[in-house]
């Protein structure tokens, strides 16, 4: 049935070291180390919930010879959804029990989206409208849900609960950026936040800010040049000498780290006090160019407090602030203070840095390392300008033949799917690298105002068996959840979102729980309410029955019975109790089975054997009670009890003759009658039938004494004589 | 993709089966034993089943206990069921014994349908018997409900061939309306009898029809080694495995008709990968991947493609030089 995207996706069963695009090439090979010595005889598997495989590893069973103390055979379960999660970058990054936080994490939000995806739908059905929902209602509602999904992943911004900062620290320690968070806001700023839509260029300059240390694990980025260089600095004297202090200042000029810039020119030489009267101009001109840095327009809604550069909301005020910005760095680069600058490696570096400001394409070519970073360069400084998404995808293919890379991770392949405009790579990468979690989640941002991507995403597809791709990535995300104890219970969240094959699946996994445990019962039963799923419940209430009885248990057992009303199953139980008390109604027997009865409660309306005998339970103790007692209520309470035993049809034929007798005691003893008429020759026409029965040859004896029913005719008799003539 | 060791089986062990929730396992022995693993390394219970070799072990549906089916090399095949009284550890206890008679049972599989458990048995002449269990609560009552050949054409009569093994599987969706119903294929030399036939249990008549046969002409006579049907959670069709020398096919089961009330067939796939015989195939829980394991100890994950193309996705070594 389902499977991936053919377009160089991943896999239903996310696996390690798969291939890229391409059928040939041969699926990947895992070895299991199951510690058993070779030749392997037979090989058992067993598939467990979600994506658990068992696995047995038998040796040929007649090799007892050699060596005698070998492992005869092992059995290794082996997660195929590589230990909940599946997207391979991700799990060098984020450990179970982090993932496992952001799965719970994530629970709610997505429920509470699904909630109101289906109130307004419902909305939209009951205004006859057309279904289009109301979408600047349901953006917000999409942009809610991202921003507490992206909370989940890590904030960047928060700083460290407690640091001292050194005044020589380039790079501030931060809270260690995810792929998955990057992964994430990409989406968010490109696929949701409507209102930040014209502010793209500088939402990913952000984004690049935040997430440059991701781009690349082996080649060179602005954030390892900064990262490197810092490591250097302890050790240089002077640093305008070195020239990977120009370096880091051009390079994080380039991608508009402007705080960062700013804060290295004042390593400068020129700005120890002793050196100040020499080199004043040189001076004087590095605080120039450092005040450009600083004041430099951004055109954006606004600057996080501390961050460097100018603020302009509107456009006009954007392209007057620039202009005269430009001006400035202009005037400042035709300067004559540089002739009088003695120190010719400030003199090239800070040069460059106003080339930089100028917009030359050569400075930010070489002063950049990704092409990411050459990309998010063009928006600062050659095309300020832009606004949203235009020529955005172009630009990028130029950037990329400049710097091509030679490896790349999923976070790239992420950013060239969303600059190409094609949801179905966007999606690929998302699965190839991020995980089924990502994917599940991120569907949600894909489709927020993307018509393609929601028919992509929604059409029911026959090659999948008639499911959409979103139900499809769903119900691989739940097999995932499913894959583990303590994750499983929340699988159903998003099963229930499959309009299709999600309960089914649902119904599925909640069979395979285990019912040894009772709490787990418990939570499985109420998984099955909350879904509506009667008669699953009904199933396993039945299967925990059977195990209770089976093990000893035998009133918990006919409690789940009764639970699942499993009518057969009870009725075969008080045919067992009958045919043990059937053979003995002596009192000390009675007790035996009262205790059972006692935990079958009051409740037992369904079963109509058992029914008989908790009814039989009452009337024995009503009986003691009369008898002892001798309280004329007690007695008119049995006589009540008795005659609705015999009125009952549930009332086994073979009890007659016994209820009778064991009430004749009662009868015989009061003066006045305990019965009326009518309820006299009720049982006096029940002892006929009796005797009538008896003359068949199935009748079974009750070990009574064979005058019995003499004796209960006659006790019955005398009643109905009383009774008649006290009849008013 | 982490792995964990969950079992170390004892000396001879030949044959293992899991319960419905794979907590369990029993694992049948050369010399006639049965162990019995609950998420130890060592077995919670061991018993002597048998006289001689278990060739299989297969446990009842949940619905009926803890208790286990075992196929003993002689020809028989023997029930036993898990039980304890007062807070005492657990016994397994021998509930039936079914004879072979002259010849071999060979395998065996349980079905539940409208609330009772039938029981399919093929033997080595080739007859496969359903029974059917008459009390709800104890393991000791069966009544035999139907016995037939797996062969298509009722009226012809065929010899009595010679077979070594047979595979069985029930229709996994439960309740409902749905007929029962069942795919057995013979590993033996008379080429009516190998092929894979659904039988569908027909109320009307009380009779079991074989309902379709999944093998194009030229296939029919190969010889099945294990067959598979995937869980359906929601599709219109079935999809059955079905190894033979060939390979593995890949049946869809259609939810459209002929002329004579049959089910479609198609043979999406036919999936080679083994070198050597297939043993096992096993689907997991949503129908979505297919195992299979085979003579070269690996095992092989199969999956279809956003276009409904099959391939292998994965395979993991077992052949334990990797120790």
């Amino acid at each position: 049935m389902p499977g991936m995207p053919t377009d160089g996706g991943g896999a239903i069963v996310p696996f390690r070291g798969e291939p890229g695009q391409g059928a040939p090439s041969p699926p990947p090979l895992r070895p299991i180390r199951h510690g058993v010595a070779p030749p392997i005889f037979r090989v058992y598997i067993n598939w467990s919930s979600g994506n658990l495989l068992q696995v047995a590893c038998l040796r040929p069973p007649n090799s007892e010879g050699c060596g005698g103390v070998e492992v005869a055979g092992s059995v290794v379960e082996v997660n195929l959804g590589s230990g909940g999660n599946g997207g391979a970058e991700v799990e060098e990054e984020i450990d179970e029990a982090e993932m496992r936080r952001i799965e719970y994490g994530s629970v709610p939000a997505f429920a509470l989206l699904q909630s109101r995806k289906n109130a307004l739908a419902d909305a939209a059905a009951m205004s006859r409208m057309s279904s289009v929902p109301d979408y600047a209602e349901w953006w917000q509602y999409v942009l809610e849900y991202s921003k507490t999904i992206g909370n989940l992943l890590g904030n960047p911004d928060s700083p460290p609960a407690f640091m001292i900062e050194d005044p020589k620290t380039i790079l501030k320690v931060r809270e260690k950026p995810t792929s998955l968070r990057a992964a994430w806001e990409l989406l968010e700023i490109f696929y949701v936040d409507k209102q930040l839509q014209s502010w793209l260029p500088e939402r990913l300059v952000d984004w690049l800010a935040d997430f440059d240390s991701l781009l690349s694990a082996t080649e060179s980025t602005v954030y390892s040049k900064l990262s490197n260089f810092q490591k250097k600095l302890i050790n240089l004297q002077i640093v305008e000498d070195d020239p990977d202090y120009w370096n880091g200042l051009s390079a994080a000029l380039s991608v508009g780290w402007l705080d960062i810039v700013v804060n290295m020119l004042r390593f400068h030489g020129s700005y120890q006090l002793d050196q100040m009267d020499n080199r004043e101009t040189e001076n004087g001109l590095v605080e120039a160019v450092a005040v450009l840095v600083s004041t430099m327009p951004r055109l954006r809604p606004n600057l996080p407090t501390g961050k460097l550069g100018q603020c302009c909301k509107t456009r006009p005020d954007f392209v007057k602030a620039w202009e005269k910005w430009r001006g400035q760095v202009t005037k400042l680069e035709c300067s004559a203070f540089w002739i009088q600058c003695g120190h010719q490696k400030t003199r090239d570096g800070l040069k460059n840095l106003l080339h930089i400001m100028m917009g030359n394409i050569k400075e930010l070519t070489a002063s950049t390392s990704h092409w990411l970073e050459l990309f998010a360069s063009h928006f600062l400084y050659i095309r300020p300008f832009t606004v949203g998404f235009e020529g955005m995808h172009h630009l990028a293919q130029k950037c990329i033949q400049l710097k091509p890379s030679s490896s790349t991770t999923g976070l790239t392949g992420l950013v060239i799917g969303v600059l190409s405009e094609n949801p179905e790579v966007v999606l690929a990468e998302c699965t190839k690298h991020f995980g089924p979690w990502l994917v599940t989640h991120a569907m949600e941002l894909l489709t927020a105002d993307n018509d393609y991507a929601d028919t992509m995403l929604h059409e029911e597809r026959p090659n999948l068996g008639g499911i959409s791709i979103e139900e499809l990535h769903r119900l691989v995300y739940a097999q995932v959840l499913c894959s583990h104890s303590l994750t499983w219970q929340i699988a159903p969240t998003y099963l229930s979102s499959c309009l299709n094959q999600g309960l089914g699946l649902l119904e599925i996994l909640l069979l395979k729980q285990p019912i040894q445990d009772n709490r787990l019962v418990l939570k499985t039963l109420e998984i099955c309410r909350l879904y509506e799923l009667d008669n699953i419940s009904t199933n396993i209430m039945k299967v925990a029955g059977i195990y209770h009885w089976k093990h000893g248990r035998k009133g918990v057992g006919v409690y789940w019975f009764q639970q699942a009303h499993d009518k057969v199953r009870l009725d075969r139980i008080a045919q067992q109790l009958f045919e043990h008390i059937g053979k003995s109604v002596a009192d000390d027997s009675f007790k035996q089975w009262e205790g059972l009865l006692e935990l079958l409660g009051s409740d037992i309306g369904s079963a109509g054997g058992l029914e008989f005998l908790h009814r039989y339970r009452d009337f024995k103790r009503s009986l003691h009670q009369a008898l002892d007692g001798r309280s004329g209520e007690a007695a008119r309470q049995t006589v009540d009890f008795l005659i609705q035993l015999m009125r009952n049809p549930s009332t086994p034929q073979r009890f007659w003759l016994p209820l009778l007798h064991d009430s004749m005691e009662l009868l015989n003893c009061k003066p006045s009658p305990l019965m009326n008429v009518a309820e006299t020759n009720l049982l006096l026409n029940k002892l006929q039938e009796l005797s009538l029965a008896k003359l068949r040859p199935d009748f079974s004896n009750n070990h009574l004494p064979s005058h019995a029913l003499g004796s209960v005719r006659l006790a019955l008799a005398s009643n109905l004589a009383r009774a008649i003539l006290e009849d008013p | 993709m982490a792995e964990r060791q969950v079992a170390e089986l004892g000396p001879g062990a030949a044959c293992c089966g899991w319960n419905h929730c794979g907590r369990r396992l029993a694992a049948g022995a050369v010399d006639g034993s049965v162990s019995v693993y609950d998420s130890n390394p060592s077995p919670s219970s061991k018993w002597q089943a048998h006289e001689q070799a278990i060739v299989n072990v297969v446990w009842l549906p949940p619905e009926y206990g803890d208790a286990v089916a075992c196929v003993c090399a002689d020809g028989t095949l023997s029930l036993w069921e898990e039980v304890a009284e007062d807070d005492q550890l657990p016994t397994w206890r021998k509930c039936k014994v079914f004879e072979g008679g002259n010849c071999c049972i060979l395998n065996v599989h349980f079905g539940l349908h409208l609330g009772s458990l039938k029981m399919v048995t093929p033997y080595s002449d080739g007859q496969v018997k359903i029974y059917e269990l008459l009390d709800s609560l104890e393991l000791d009552k069966w009544q035999l409900q139907a016995e037939f050949q797996n062969v298509t054409d009722p009226v012809s009569r065929f010899g009595k061939p010679s077979c070594t093994s047979a595979s069985i599987a029930w229709n996994p969706r439960r309740g409902g309306s749905q007929q029962a119903s069942f795919a057995i294929g013979f590993d033996s030399d008379s080429s009516h009898f190998n092929s894979c036939k659904i039988w569908e249990f027909e109320e009307a008549h009380q009779r079991w029809l074989p309902l379709v046969e999944l093998g194009s002409p030229e296939d029919k006579g190969d010889r099945v080694f294990a067959v598979a049907w995937a869980p359906n959670i929601g599709r219109s069709y079935e999809i059955i495995a079905v190894a033979t020398c060939k390979g593995i096919a890949i049946w869809h089961i259609g939810s459209n008709t002929d002329s004579e009330g049959r089910p479609s067939t198609e043979n999406v796939a036919l999936l080679s990968g083994h070198d050597g015989e297939v043993w096992q195939l096993e689907w997991d829980m949503g129908g979505m991947t297919l195992a299979s394991t085979g003579g070269d100890g690996m095992v092989k994950l199969w999956q279809a493609n956003l276009d409904g193309v099959w391939h292998e996705q994965a395979v993991l070594d077992c052949s334990g030089s990797h120790v």
